[in-house]
């Protein structure tokens, strides 16, 4: 991949299409910020997981939290590999109909959220009862 | 859309062509807008019963289970919303409503009106 921003002097057209926003409204990297945002927030949310849990729960409950920040982890480093891979496939294709990456992602982050909220409501519940 | 498809979920991508990939990168940051949401919910849910903030003890327990309730059901709405946004777009069909919005906008006020009361009555 030579020829990128750095070598390219002022008002030289771009010899190389991947060194190029595929779209001047930056959709790409939009979404990619988006996803870099809620991973995250998800992290956070693990380790608050990790401090909370377990005093509250009791030591098995590092298990669900420890297992969240791994989840966590590999919803980060997989936006940015489906960031890359949006960025390959919309700056090399000849065609308009270009396929994206599927829902693989997607449902895996609207699991963990749901796994969260469900370790937040047992947090509640134990709160509430004083136990 | 060809025989070789075999992206996850097949109940969007059996369905009709590859619409505008921008069309495609909305609807994932509309999908992670909702996950940021269900977060921040759930963060306030628990955030109101940890810290006790002084509040009437059951106006506090009712505003937290409402906002946990909420961020539990949001992430279904993520991911239902995305597949049928996704399925509308391939299907150059109108878009589905957002059917968990104004529920959702009423259990903010709803949460706003509990902890108003739990100051004042506290």
């Amino acid at each position: 991949m030579s020829g990128g921003l750095d070598g390219t002097a002022p008002g030289e057209e771009f010899d190389d299409r991947g060194a190029r926003p595929f779209d001047p409204g930056l959709q790409p990297e939009r979404t990619a910020l988006a996803w870099r945002r809620t991973a995250l927030a998800l992290v956070v949310a693990a380790v608050v997981g990790i401090r909370v849990l377990p005093t509250l729960l009791g030591d098995w409950a590092m298990i669900p939290a420890g297992a969240g920040l791994v989840l966590a982890v590999i919803v980060l480093l997989a936006s940015h590999r489906r960031y890359r891979e949006h960025h390959v496939r919309l700056t090399t294709s000849t065609s308009d109909r270009i396929a994206l990456p599927d829902g693989a992602l997607p449902a895996l982050v609207a699991a963990t959220t749901l796994a969260a909220g469900i370790a937040c409501a047992v947090v509640v519940v134990v709160l509430a009862l004083g136990v | 859309m060809t025989d070789s498809d075999r992206r996850f979920p097949r109940s969007v991508y059996r369905h009709g062509d590859e619409p505008d990939a921008r069309f495609s990168l909305a609807n994932e940051r509309t999908f992670l807008a909702w996950i940021r949401t269900s977060l921040a919910l759930l963060a306030g849910g628990v955030a109101l019963e940890t810290l006790g903030l002084g509040l009437q003890p059951d106006l506090r327990l009712a505003a937290s289970v409402l906002l946990i309730v909420t961020g539990i059901l949001t992430p279904i709405q993520a991911w239902l919303g995305w597949t049928r946004s996704e399925r509308a777009l391939r299907m150059n069909r109108p878009l589905p409503a957002a059917h968990l919005a104004l529920p959702l906008g009423i259990v903010v006020i709803v949460v706003g009106v509990l902890v108003l009361l739990g100051i004042v009555l506290a």
